[in-house]
């Protein structure tokens, strides 16, 4: 089972990413190219998915929202990566009284749920896609911080830690050297894992308006978009979210995937 | 145990004092002039002298931390002051929404439970045959579904086509199901995996083997001992799975014309009601942190290790 | 065992609740018809609010026109018509206005209306000038005194032409019972002369109107209007074909499709009103690009308004090509817009010095690109569907449209300063229409302002404004106004898109259903009648 499972999973995401990396090359049309005499056109020869209330063609859209997605969730893994790793690193080094004061912010930023801080970050910021990804990295950092802290702490103790520090190596040195390695498998697991998470919180603020500008193709916009014609074309609707669908359980097939091989021991992916 | 839940409670009124802090400065530094907020959300035309009345009136004028301590004092005494919008307090709107949202949360969480306790203690009785595939699929077809859109597909399906379900609204027993259905799907799923990996470490362990060895019936085995032991670590997950309950059912209320806090919050934020979303952002917190407590403290409860553990 | 259990019972839960909910809905449709003509459901986005006569939100204007009447009412085209006034002149010194009170008015608590009540409630208005330095006319007022008890005197500080249209606006002049203003200006409660009273507000979910038994003209056929809360048009297109409502009324209560979709059902009653304000965009003269006539020129031939209308709009509303419908007063001047002529734009574009680079879809001069700022509000579906067909036709002749979807706030700021190429915006509709809303051109807080300031003849076109809102003479007015327009028109400063009109959806049992004269006012006493 698992033997097909995963292949198809990793076939699907690569799928995905080339479709959203070569967007501008395969997609049929402009996806924001409207022919309003060409309106809510059911799938054709012209167009394999039909025509969107403006007359936009879906195929086009729903590819490009693809790059929308991957651009959104590329850039709040870097985000959190930095942001967590740089924090982790330093309270897991420095200890004392930086470490606690580090480890409240954290605990103050998990203590707010992730849709109650992006919508609280929109209003404060204003609505658009910078502010939906801070505002989904700056939930999600903590963790990374605290799973960074954990290694970098754990690795402290070691013996060849130990040594380089009294031969005088430096904390950054120690940090590149060591450390970077070491948490690049507990990192990518975890990253992994909330990939889907990440893509799904992303559909669901912009469905709410809150995320990208119009007129870019985004699958949650689209949905939304597609709301007053839900019952003369239920395409508009059906097609992005399989498309969310599709992708988002491609990345948790993956994520899982990723686990078991590099981590058999973490608890199960559904976290 | 009277101790343990005082000090936990005395460690989460800094936290909140933090956060609340937090978002009062984000709040009054992000973009543009909260005056002139205040007087579109009144419909007066913002002159220059009505923009220096207005943040007379607001204390906009004054020092950042001043303004803080103003409005800390205020909530302390449950003021969390008028909403530009409605003028109305911003307390008793929340608390007149919140039950909705609670309403669609707390039956949520029901069917989480009712699915995912059952399905996966199937799975893990089952482990490896066509159960566990089954549910394995499932679930992360569960976790994998944007929860809005199953929504839509919900309404599709039992209310436009089948007729069998009002597709909007909050009117009686029927008008929850799908909302609630739509906002489980993915904690129920996650719960489903949580349970039977919870289920199969108990079956692992010693006393187990041991019991059936014994000879046992399977019945009472799985009823007296499997169930107790397995079920406590998934079912104080729960405060964990509020967050997201919470968060999952403010954006299915824009789905289903819930009236909820969701689209309370999503009108603030169109309106940029700073008075709202100050109390919205407060308020979901405090909510949170106060489940995790209690959630906390039950674990501590049942499992006198944490406690001692706590204490040392 | 457990398992075949809980299969069976599954189907046994959800049958008794999907059979009770059609029957609900049976029985409601029953005891609708049965009450006939007697209670009226509508729906609105948010609840009516405290309803003061003379504040502003949360009070719904709607409601704030059910409770409370004015001294002089609009008709369609500018007229004036008598309300809680029967008479009323021009005072020999050209500034003050003399009314006759209707006789035998009493408000809803039967506290009679006479001028001491209209001397208590414009002094109510005018303790709180700041608040109402948005209208012209609060800010002219002098005084007011009752001369007797059926007379009062207005006494403004100069000549105002629009003073009778401004009386008849829904807030701020209208009249509560003098026993319900607090010496602090709030109100004690909601009691005025007009058709209906406030029975009930529960919050969230309903506001219950009543027939007012002392009111002084004709009995409205209704007994209850029930106002529940909907928030948006695709839950109110379920609730009405539900029949949890009776009516939908407003510009945008309802999106196009499902507009035409009830249209074509034989269970409901639709009806598109004449004009009562325009959709529009405004073009910003101060900018870059747009600072260039040419550029305007082209961006006005280059949009297939049509297109957008039949398309976007569906028919619902007429195409405009002016800034004001000629059903107001001083606006029938029979200026048009250019056609749509795609060539034509285009080959202006290129005559401008504006060219395609090899390869490229947008055009260059100097090497800088033809680009603007498209700014619509982002939660307003039908802004944003209009912005992206404008846009699609903007590339179509080499012209970059940067779409900007903002909430409200954000919006606000650009209209104040000017930061948008092309900004969407609603005329005021009657009665504000041409008299006020061209005044709030010299506003600079206006994006009118902003998108003027760039011309030519801004400074001329200002002091016209105040010119014609001070005159007297009928005749000056006219050629003023036509001064005005035609130079608006001709600079190509407003993209007019459609003329706001209000579209009415009902179940048909209901009978007739008029429309009001303004676009705020539902004529809900006259519903049923005849």
């Amino acid at each position: 089972m698992k033997k097909y499972v995963i292949p198809a999973a990793a076939g699907l995401v690569a799928l995905l990413l080339l479709a959203a990396a070569f967007a501008p090359w395969i997609a049929p049309y402009d996806p924001t190219l409207t022919e309003l005499a060409s309106r809510l056109q059911p799938p054709s020869a012209g167009h394999w998915l039909g025509t969107d209330h403006l007359g936009r063609d879906m195929l086009s859209r729903i590819i490009w929202g693809a790059r929308a997605s991957f651009g959104a969730v590329a850039m709040i893994l870097v985000l959190v990566l930095t942001f967590g790793c740089s924090v982790g690193m330093v309270a897991g080094l420095a200890g004392g009284v930086v470490d606690a004061v580090l480890m409240r912010i954290c605990d103050a930023f998990m203590t707010v749920p992730t849709l109650v801080l992006a919508l609280f970050m929109i209003g404060a910021l204003g609505t658009g896609i910078t502010n939906v990804v801070v505002a989904i990295a700056l939930s999600h950092w903590a963790w990374y911080a605290r799973l960074v802290r954990g290694v970098t702490l754990s690795l402290r103790q070691r013996d060849h830690i130990a040594a380089a520090r009294i031969a005088g190596l430096s904390r950054l040195a120690i940090a590149r050297r060591h450390l970077l390695p070491a948490l690049a498998g507990p990192l990518a697991v975890l990253a992994s894992l909330d990939l889907g998470h990440w893509l799904l919180h992303v559909a669901g603020l912009s469905f709410l308006g809150l995320g990208l500008a119009p007129p870019a193709a985004e699958w949650g916009i689209m949905i939304n978009d597609a709301r007053p014609f839900f019952r003369s074309a239920p395409l508009l609707v059906l097609l992005p979210g399989a498309a969310i669908l599709l992708t988002v359980l491609g990345c948790n097939l993956l994520g899982d995937a990723l686990r078991d091989r590099l981590d058999p021991g973490m608890p199960d992916h559904l976290h | 145990m009277l101790r343990f839940a005082l000090r936990r409670l005395a460690s989460l009124l800094p936290l909140l004092l933090l956060v609340s802090f937090g978002f009062f400065a984000m709040l009054r530094l992000g973009r543009g002039d909260p005056a002139l907020d205040y007087l579109r959300l009144a419909q007066i035309p913002p002159t220059d002298a009505a923009l220096a009345l207005a943040r007379a009136e607001l204390g906009l004028d004054r020092a950042i931390p001043a303004q803080y301590l103003a409005w800390l004092a205020e909530a302390l005494r449950g003021n969390l002051g008028e909403s530009w919008f409605t003028r109305r307090p911003v307390l008793e709107e929340i608390t007149h929404y919140l039950p909705a949202t609670l309403q669609l949360a707390g039956t949520a969480m029901l069917v989480t439970i009712a699915f995912g306790v059952p399905l996966g203690l199937w799975a893990a009785l089952h482990r490896d045959r066509w159960p566990d595939h089954l549910t394995r699929a499932i679930a992360f077809l569960g976790v994998s579904l944007p929860n809005f859109w199953l929504g839509f597909l919900f309404v599709l399906v039992f209310a436009v086509t089948l007729g069998w379900l009002p597709a909007i609204g909050r009117d009686g027993f029927a008008s929850i199901i799908l909302p609630a259905l739509a906002t489980a799907t993915m904690s129920a799923c996650v719960m489903l995996r949580l349970v039977r990996a919870s289920v199969l470490g108990v079956l692992g362990e010693p006393h187990l083997r041991f019991a059936r060895a014994r000879g046992l019936p399977r019945r009472t085995l799985i009823g007296r001992h499997v169930m107790l032991n397995a079920l406590l670590p998934p079912l104080t997950a729960i405060g964990l799975h509020l967050g997201e309950l919470m968060g999952g059912a403010m954006v299915v209320e824009s789905v289903f014309g819930w009236p909820g806090l969701g689209r309370y919050a999503l009108l603030a934020i169109a309106n940029r009601d700073y008075p709202v979303l100050q109390g919205f952002v407060l308020a979901m917190t405090t909510i949170f942190v106060l489940c995790n407590l209690v959630v906390d403290i039950a674990y501590a409860w049942l499992d006198p290790r944490i406690r001692l553990e706590g204490a040392a | 065992m457990l398992r075949r259990r809980l299969l069976q019972a599954l189907p046994a839960l959800a049958a008794p609740t999907a059979g009770s909910v059609q029957a609900q809905a049976q029985a409601q449709a029953q005891a609708q018809a049965q009450a006939g003509r007697r209670r009226l459901t509508f729906s609105w986005p948010s609840n009516a609010g405290p309803l003061h006569p003379h504040l502003y939100s949360p009070n719904q204007m709607y409601a704030q026109s059910m409770l409370y009447e004015p001294l002089v009412r609009y008709v369609e085209g500018g007229g004036i018509a008598p309300a809680l006034a029967t008479a009323w002149a021009l005072e020999p010194d050209g500034r003050s206005w003399r009314f006759a009170l209707r006789p035998g008015v009493r408000f809803a608590d039967g506290t009679a209306f006479d001028a001491a009540a209209v001397v208590a409630n414009i002094e109510a208005v005018l303790r709180n000038r700041p608040r109402h330095a948005w209208l012209a006319l609060v800010e002219r007022i002098e005084g007011v005194e009752a001369l007797d008890p059926s007379t009062v005197r207005l006494r403004l500080k100069g000549g105002y032409y629009p003073t009778l249209l401004e009386l008849a606006l829904p807030r701020p002049l209208r009249f509560a019972s003098p026993a319900a203003l607090r010496p602090d200006g709030s109100l004690a409660a909601p009691i005025g002369t007009g058709p209906w009273m406030l029975a009930e507000t529960i919050r969230g979910q309903h506001d219950l109107f009543r027939r007012n038994p002392h009111h002084w003209g004709p009995k409205p056929a209704l007994e209850e209007v029930l106002v529940r809360v909907v928030g948006d048009s695709n839950a109110r297109a379920l609730a009405l074909e539900a029949g949890e409502i009776d009516l939908t009324y407003g510009t945008d209560q309802l999106d196009g499709d499902t507009f035409r979709r009830f249209a074509a059902d034989r269970r409901f009653t639709t009806a598109i009103s004449p004009p009562i304000g325009t959709r529009l965009l405004a073009v910003n003269a101060s900018r870059f690009p747009t600072e260039e006539l040419a550029v305007r020129q082209a961006i006005a031939q280059g949009i297939d308004r049509a297109a957008l209308v039949k398309h976007v709009l569906l028919d619902t509303e007429p195409a405009a090509e002016t800034l004001f419908a000629e059903n107001f007063p001083y606006t029938g001047l029979g200026l048009r817009a250019p056609g749509f002529d795609r060539p034509a734009a285009i080959a202006r574009l290129e005559a401008a010095g504006w060219r395609l680079p090899a390869g490229g879809r947008i055009r260059q001069r100097d090497g800088k690109a033809l680009a603007l700022d498209l700014c619509f509000t982002g939660s307003d579906a039908l802004q944003k569907a209009l912005a992206e067909a404008i846009q699609g036709d903007l590339a179509r002749i080499g012209i970059d449209g940067k779409l900007i979807g903002e909430d409200a706030g954000t919006y606000d700021g650009r209209q104040r300063s000017g930061e948008f190429g092309m900004i969407f915006g609603d005329s005021w509709g009657a009665p504000y229409d041409p008299h006020a809303f061209m005044g709030s051109m010299r506003a600079p807080a206006h994006a009118d302002y902003q998108a003027q300031r760039g011309l030519p003849m801004k400074e001329e076109i200002d002091r016209r404004i105040t010119g014609v809102l001070a005159s007297t003479e009928e005749a000056v007015r006219a050629a003023e106004y036509r001064w005005l327009l035609t130079t608006l028109h001709e600079q190509a400063v407003y993209f007019p898109v459609s003329f706001l009109t209000n579209k009415v959806v009902h179940r048909r049992e209901l009978g007739k259903v008029p429309f009001g004269a303004t676009q705020t006012e539902i004529p809900f006493a006259l519903i049923g009648q005849g």
